[in-house]
């Protein structure tokens, strides 16, 4: 492979490389994962301390905590917004753009994804969706109100909510510009991991990684043009007059709407069926990561490595079937109720190999404490966690009363941005050598773990206690209900546990950057480990492999073989 | 091996995973069945009863399995004497045991919570006392339909100040219904059936104390119905984001003994049914069956 010198340009602004679009989804998912952190600590703000002024904070939202105080229509952006950004823009971003991109070629033995001009369009087009959200908090009447679910008609009446306004178009806009990206990156995936694994490297000698992104791939394809339908029908709705979601007889601000005709059910299950798949395009990836970390720190092949496989795709197959989960007391007929639980339930199985799967690759290990195995520890104890309190949602008789309180806020923190977040950290601390040629700061990882750790269980367990209490989420105060004032400590408590949480990030963010230049520099294997991407050079160029590209002899995981006299066999050595 | 990561056998960091995930499996048990679920006022019980054999098999399998966890990361620190790690790494008979062991645990799960869903979900019962709940940014009308048991027609295009559920007073089943805003009054250990409709967006009707929680869905008639098993005052909540005043949407349902009902009846009913220009001697009989 010959390439020409590059200029800045081609190099970091338009590139075609995939390790580059990679860390330019990294830079673009991290600041976006910032902001989501500060609205979430604002959002904390207001129920550890409710109405409470805070005049120094009236500099920044002149409007939305005029005098200090945020108003409810502030409160509200603030959750919905948090919400997406953090399911689209980090969730989404970081591990399956970012390091589907980063990983996918090195980690089959590929030069580059197969569509390169598709994948540096395809994160060109992501970013105007990311700068029209982020625009979207100054314009009149403030970002988008309807939760992250936007369900109609709060989110199509513009009249409803100051922020269904323009807020809400340019939230439409955006989700339309993030799917269009999304669906690039997702074909590019599933023909680049079809077509260009090298010699030897037969499917079933992938990766984990590269499995878990080569299915969200698919469910990405075929999930999120639901989203895109829906976003579309909605603008029309909002704009052009027609009644999609909207039907007759509604009646806001003393006017009768003119629609007729539409229902809004109809939007929740063309939002819920991008929006359950959604779910493990987040949690896939993330498993991936956790088993390559695990392998290699445990210095032991992964546990069940064929059933780790069976199930990426058992759990990929019935995202599909398990949307209305989110619907069991949203008017939909009770009989479809009932379907859906017995296949969400159905989900526990495969959910259950690959935690068992985990704990038996721990046993019998010799593990070795880095903040990528540190951070892969804690997603198996999250995934374990969030994934129990699953059972009592997906069962519909137990999810009428736990249904829209804090205990989803707890159960989905757990399962999908918890064990999502840690995967993805995990990733960061494993392979950033390949990604900048140098180490980051092990002490720092290691703060930065611990204070995460422990700070994610303080704030997100004990929301499971607010929501068998009875706490609706998305509520500005719940002290307004005599029921809920016994809770205050619980919220001041989480509260204060999520601005230590927030504070542990700011680490982890100084050691991304400062280790660019600082790091300790990287060989090119350092971990020891087996893939195929260790093989590249410490920071491999455009074309990863200077020579001939290796092929792949044996699969991933060839750890403490016995009879061998190292403790590792990588792939491409026979 | 000599080239290992720096530190990286450090057994302080190992030993100190296994005790903080012990740590946090005991506190967050221990704390959390200091947090009951709210007070139990209607015959859904067997929704508790569900949820506490739930918690019992979902709270054993989580202190189990992160007591393993911990453990697992204790006994195999890399830095332990004679550290070893095997290649074992597959086992039919343990892939199969625990793969068909939580289907076992499930399938029971699943079929009491289908039973229950069915008999939440079923009809209500013929003499069931029904009411009309009528959702609005930011407020609950509950309309009664009279001694008739029939609602008045509504007309979306008669909402107003003085008529908040847009009743149309031209229809004959109109004429003895009236309405209570932010309040509901039903008889105790009498089966009551909640319609609903929203006038607007969608809210979610929900009765903490109750186990009862349904969506109101613009175009559509939702219903719900239980049966209060104890008289007192209770707070119903939106559990549906409505707004920017969704937080303050809230309302009380008052459950009194048969006879405390039918005395409110007649000296409450009367006044709204004079309101709707109608003979007030008419209106105890609403209580009647």
């Amino acid at each position: 492979m010959e390439h020409e010198k590059q200029g800045f340009v081609s190099k970091y602004i338009f590139s075609f490389d995939h390790k580059m679009i990679g860390k330019q989804y990294f830079t673009l998912a991290m600041s976006m994962g910032f902001i989501g952190g500060i609205l979430a600590v604002l959002i904390r703000l207001q129920l550890g301390f409710p109405s409470q002024p805070f005049p120094f904070l009236e500099n920044l939202f002149p409007v939305g905590m005029a005098s200090g105080i945020m108003t409810p229509e502030f409160y509200v952006s603030l959750f919905t917004m948090h919400g997406t950004i953090m399911v689209f823009f980090l969730l989404s971003l970081l591990p399956v753009s970012g390091f589907g991109n980063f990983l996918i070629p090195l980690q089959i033995g590929a030069r580059d994804m197969a569509f390169p001009f598709l994948n540096m369009l395809s994160f060109w087009t992501v970013v105007p969706g990311a700068i029209i959200i982020i625009i979207s908090f100054f314009v009149e009447g403030g970002a988008a109100a309807s939760g992250w679910t936007a369900y109609p008609p709060l989110s199509a009446i513009r009249s409803a909510i100051p922020g269904s306004d323009l807020g809400q178009t340019l939230w439409l806009v955006g989700m339309i510009f993030f799917v269009a990206s999304f669906t690039m990156g997702g074909l590019n995936f599933v023909v680049t991991i079809l077509n260009l694994r090298t010699k030897g490297l037969r499917m079933m000698r992938m990766p984990l990684t590269t499995w878990a992104q080569f299915i969200v791939g698919i469910l990405g394809l075929l999930s999120f043009p639901a989203l895109a339908a829906g976003a579309l029908l909605l603008t029309f709705d909002r704009s052009l007059g027609t009644s999609f979601f909207l039907p007759a007889g509604i009646f806001i601000g003393d006017t009768l709407m003119p629609h007729e005709g539409g229902t809004p059910l109809l939007w929740q299950h063309l939002f819920w069926f991008l929006g359950h798949p959604e779910v493990y395009i987040i949690m896939l990836p993330a498993m991936g990561f956790t088993s390559d970390i695990l392998a290699t720190f445990c210095r032991r092949p992964i546990f069940g490595y064929k059933s780790m496989v069976y199930a990426i795709w058992a759990i990929g197959t019935l995202s599909f079937l398990v949307w209305g989960h989110h619907m069991f007391v949203s008017g939909m007929s009770p009989f479809l109720g009932s379907l859906f639980v017995v296949t969400t339930l159905a989900i526990a199985i495969p959910s259950a190999v690959k935690a068992f799967n985990w704990l038996f690759t721990i046993a019998r290990a010799k593990i070795q404490f880095t903040s990528a195995s540190l951070f892969g520890l804690g997603v198996v104890s999250l995934f374990v966690t969030g994934g129990l309190t699953g059972i009592f949602l997906g069962t519909n008789a137990t999810d009428i009363q736990l249904h829209d309180t804090y205990f989803v806020v707890g159960h989905f923190h757990f399962i999908m941005a918890g064990a999502g977040l840690f995967g993805a950290f995990g990733a960061v601390y494993y392979w950033y050598p390949k990604m900048f040629g140098r180490m980051l700061s092990e002490r720092l990882g290691k703060i930065h773990f611990w204070i995460t750790f422990v700070a994610y269980y303080a704030v997100f367990f004990p929301m499971h206690y607010l929501g068998v209490s009875g706490m609706m989420r998305r509520i500005y105060d719940p002290n307004v209900y005599e029921y809920l004032q016994p809770l205050q400590p619980v919220n001041l408590f989480i509260t204060i546990s999520a601005f230590v949480l927030f504070t542990g990030q700011l680490i982890f963010i100084y050691n991304y950057f400062a280790s660019m230049r600082r790091g300790a520099p990287a060989t090119s294997n350092p971990w020891n480990a087996t893939g195929l991407e260790w093989s590249t050079p410490p920071h491999p160029g455009h074309g990863n492999w200077e020579g001939e590209i290796p092929p792949a002899h044996r699969w991933p995981y060839d750890y403490s073989e016995p009879g061998k006299k190292r403790d590792f066999t990588p792939q491409w050595e026979a | 091996m000599a080239d290992e990561p720096k530190g990286s056998r450090g057994s302080l960091q190992g030993i100190a995973m296994a005790v903080v995930i012990w740590a946090i499996v005991v506190l967050s048990s221990l704390y959390y069945v200091r947090y009951g679920v709210p007070e139990l006022a209607s015959d859904r019980g067997y929704l508790d009863s569900l949820y506490y054999v739930i918690l019992g098999i979902t709270g054993a399998a989580y202190i189990l399995y992160q007591l393993a966890l911990g453990y697992v990361i204790y006994r195999y620190r890399g830095d332990r004497p004679g550290a070893e790690s095997s290649y074992w790494h597959e086992s039919h008979k343990l892939e199969l045991t625990w793969t068909i062991g939580t289907a076992a645990i499930l399938i029971p799960i699943v079929f009491t919570g289908l039973i229950y869903w069915d008999r939440v979900r079923g009809p209500a019962p013929e003499d069931a006392v029904t009411v009309m709940a009528v959702g609005a940014q930011f407020q609950w009308d509950f309309h009664y339909p009279g001694a008739d048991g029939e609602f008045g027609r509504f007309d979306p295009t008669l909402y107003a100040i003085d008529n908040q559920i847009g009743l149309d007073e031209t229809d004959p089943a109109a004429a003895d219904d009236w309405v209570l805003t932010n309040q509901l009054v039903i008889p105790v250990n009498r089966p009551t059936r909640i319609l609903m409709r929203s006038k607007d967006v969608q809210h979610a009707l929900f009765l903490p104390n109750f186990r009862v929680k349904q969506d109101l869905v613009p175009g559509m008639t939702t219903e719900v119905w239980f049966t209060p098993v104890k008289t007192g005052s209770y707070e119903v909540a939106c559990a549906e984001l409505c707004g920017l005043g969704h937080y303050r949407m809230r309302a009380f349902l008052e459950v009194m003994e048969e006879a405390d009902y039918r005395q409110w009846l007649s000296d409450n009913a009367p006044a709204a049914v004079a309101d709707a220009a109608e003979p007030a001697a008419e209106a105890p009989s609403a209580s009647a069956e």
